[in-house]
């Protein structure tokens, strides 16, 4: 059911000649929709022992992976980090996959030998990510290095937490992207916590995207919980991008609403702060944008796509829990080229 | 006599000015830098009685000179290859600086290393890190003591402008500013980075842009105008000595050699070297000295000869040194009590 809207409600601005059809804007609900329910698809395997490893939620963040994904085009190249589940799904990874690596079974993309979001698709133009946060940005300068030798028009994306700008690797990636003018979209999720660490004790600055100047950058904030503004913001990065502008970073300010992983109770956060993100959930706000802007007729028309991803992630879970684990022949196997 | 007084009125846009005394002593510091690294490189090296290389820091002795005059006796510094006038000025013999570079016993580091990689924390100075940058979080770390410990000291930490792309810059002037520690950030900004010009270095035309991404105050200088340096100086000790944290300061300079004695700089335009040659900081201060009659060219002829006496003394005691005796090896490698 649809929150009924009040004035006090979060609700979300549509950004100033933002171009989309209304499939888009529906796929825009589904994606995060699907991020949503297939993490708390996961956190029941987890409880029930058939997660391997750990469990890292993006909840309250599926606007920024989803908006950010959704504005790439076809040879772009996309780096996630352990909260952009979104991101991956709207490159086209199907939920089996997604489980199949968390469950470590023989079909999933790593053929069970790494777990979680850690697995990469060239051809979908998906690297994998890195668990040391930071060193993805001097790996995706190099792909975006390689698009400019090459005249190519695409762009790369990758992510970075609030604490991974603290990291060498952020810096050395971003200078360098910076002086060869590279077509690179850092996305800033600035979710307030880096583990336990508040921003405050991070950085010394209120928005982070202020060191985009430091490196010859254009650097702007957004909305991280307005998928609207996330896509639109994206696209004009991206747009800049291409035109040679150099790289972009953004800052999208948002919040960790679990804790740092499955197993963090995160109770150093304060409850009210968590509380006053809660209201600004990005994807029940999506949901009343859709109904008072009139996107669909009903609010059953959402209810019926919430219907249509159960039934996927059933099927996904089946498909996924029924596979085998690798056997123990292929251990050796893709591990030196 | 008019136009002389204009130029003093011009001055006084410094908020710090040295009293005389103090001018003439800085005088004779970056006369004695010159002289002994003109005895080093252009005679001493090429005669073979160096042991290792050579790297001076001709064309940027009024950096060294000018901030580490401000230092109080138990301040800490960690310069970076080009400043030995922060070694002299710490009160560091020249007998024992010409001992290092011999490679004898009783040089800085007993002949156990070589040149500028020297430390003597008798005079609270930190030996310098090959690599590059290496220094500031140390510096930091420092300065976290200082303030743990309540004391009124600071840090004081060199680097030139293409050690600001490494990790370690970022990370420790990150840290340094979220604890609001005592340290000041001194760039020698001399254009080239051993062959790599600063646009190759870094998108932006200033290292001291960076500063407010750490929100921190920073400040571009004429680093070959010594009264600049002095004022400027002095300014980021005084806020880091009462407790307003660290300072950028970006001292704009060249470096009028190559990146050390064995490397011909061929690829530095020639016009570069003629522009920078006459902004000499030596001959400039020595002219502002003589309009403003604090000394008489008598008194500067004087004061070189003197620091040439000063060299000729230093070279003759080190090589009458000897070099260290090889069961001494293990010595001072580890902690002994």
């Amino acid at each position: 059911m649809v929150k009924p809207s009040t004035s006090d409600a979060y609700s979300i601005a549509v950004p100033q000649g933002l171009e989309l059809d209304r499939t888009g804007r529906l796929e825009l609900y589904y994606f995060m929709a699907l991020n949503r329910k297939l993490e708390e698809r996961l956190g029941l395997l987890y409880r029930q022992n058939k997660v391997v490893g750990g469990l890292y939620s993006s909840l309250g963040q599926e606007a920024c992976s989803v908006g950010t994904a959704y504005a790439l085009g076809h040879g772009d190249f996309l780096a996630p980090m352990i909260r952009n589940l979104g991101s991956l799904l709207v490159r086209g990874v199907r939920p089996t996959d997604v489980m199949a690596q968390y469950c470590a079974r023989a079909i999933g993309p790593t053929r069970g030998k790494d777990l979680n979001v850690h697995f990469g698709w060239v051809d979908r133009g998906l690297i994998a990510p890195i668990s040391v946060v930071g060193a993805l940005i001097p790996v995706m300068a190099g792909i975006a290095l390689e698009m400019k030798m090459h005249g190519k028009k695409n762009v790369v994306l990758t992510y970075i937490g609030d604490g991974g700008m603290s990291t060498t690797d952020f810096h050395e990636g971003m200078n360098f992207a910076g002086v060869h003018k590279l077509p690179m979209i850092l996305v800033v999720e600035n979710n307030l916590w880096a583990y336990s660490t508040h921003v405050s004790k991070q950085a010394n600055v209120k928005d982070l995207a202020v060191r985009a100047e430091g490196y010859g950058c254009y650097g702007e904030i957004v909305d991280g919980n307005n998928v609207l503004a996330v896509l639109d913001a994206t696209r004009r990065a991206r747009a800049r991008c291409l035109s040679g502008g150099g790289p972009v970073m953004l800052e999208a300010k948002t919040f960790r609403r679990k804790g740092h992983a499955e197993h963090d109770d995160a109770g150093y956060v304060p409850a009210e702060q968590r509380a006053e993100w809660e209201k600004k959930d990005p994807i029940d706000a999506y949901r009343r944008f859709l109904v008072e802007r009139r996107v669909v007729d009903s609010p059953q028309e959402i209810d019926e796509i919430d219907a249509k991803i159960v039934a996927i992630l059933e099927a996904a879970a089946n498909e996924a829990l029924s596979a085998p684990f690798p056997d123990p022949s292929i251990a050796t196997e893709n591990v030196y080229g | 006599m008019v136009e002389r007084q204009a130029m003093s009125a011009k001055k006084s846009r410094y908020v710090h000015v040295p009293d005389d005394e103090t001018k003439i002593r800085m005088l004779h510091f970056m006369k004695l830098v010159r002289e002994i690294e003109d005895r080093i490189e252009k005679k001493l090296y090429r005669q073979g009685r160096i042991v290792g290389g050579v790297y001076v820091g001709r064309g940027q002795e009024a950096i060294s000179v000018g901030t580490a005059i401000h230092m109080e006796k138990d301040d800490v510094v960690a310069p970076s290859h080009r400043d030995m006038g922060v070694f002299l000025m710490r009160g560091v013999t020249p007998r024992r600086i010409i001992a290092q570079y011999m490679g004898r016993r009783t040089g800085l580091t007993r002949g156990r290393d070589g040149n500028m990689h020297m430390g003597d924390m008798n005079y609270n100075v930190i030996a310098f890190v090959s690599h590059l940058g290496d220094n500031v979080p140390v510096a930091a770390g420092v300065a976290l003591a200082f303030k743990q410990r309540g004391q009124k000291q600071v840090a004081l930490c060199y680097n030139g402008e293409g050690a600001t792309s490494r990790g370690d810059w970022h990370e420790g002037i990150n840290f340094a500013s979220i604890h609001k520690l005592p340290v000041a950030y001194f760039i020698n900004n001399n254009a080239y980075a051993y062959s790599t010009p600063m646009e190759l270095q870094m998108a932006v035309p200033d290292v001291a842009i960076r500063a407010a991404g750490y929100g921190i105050p920073g400040e571009v200088v004429d680093g070959n105008d010594i009264l600049a340096v002095y004022d400027s100086a002095k300014r980021a000790i005084d806020l880091a000595r009462s407790g307003g944290g660290p300072s950028l300061v970006e001292y704009k300079t060249f470096r009028m050699t190559g990146h050390s004695a064995h490397d011909d700089a061929g690829y530095v335009p020639p016009e570069l070297f003629d522009e920078w040659k006459r902004k000499d900081p030596i001959v400039r201060f020595e002219k502002a000295l003589l309009d403003e009659g604090v000394v008489t060219q008598a008194r500067i002829d004087e004061m070189q000869k003197e620091c040439a006496l000063i060299v000729d003394d230093a070279v003759e005691w080190a090589e009458a040194q000897p070099y260290p005796a090889p069961e001494e090896v293990t010595k001072d490698v580890y902690y002994e009590g």
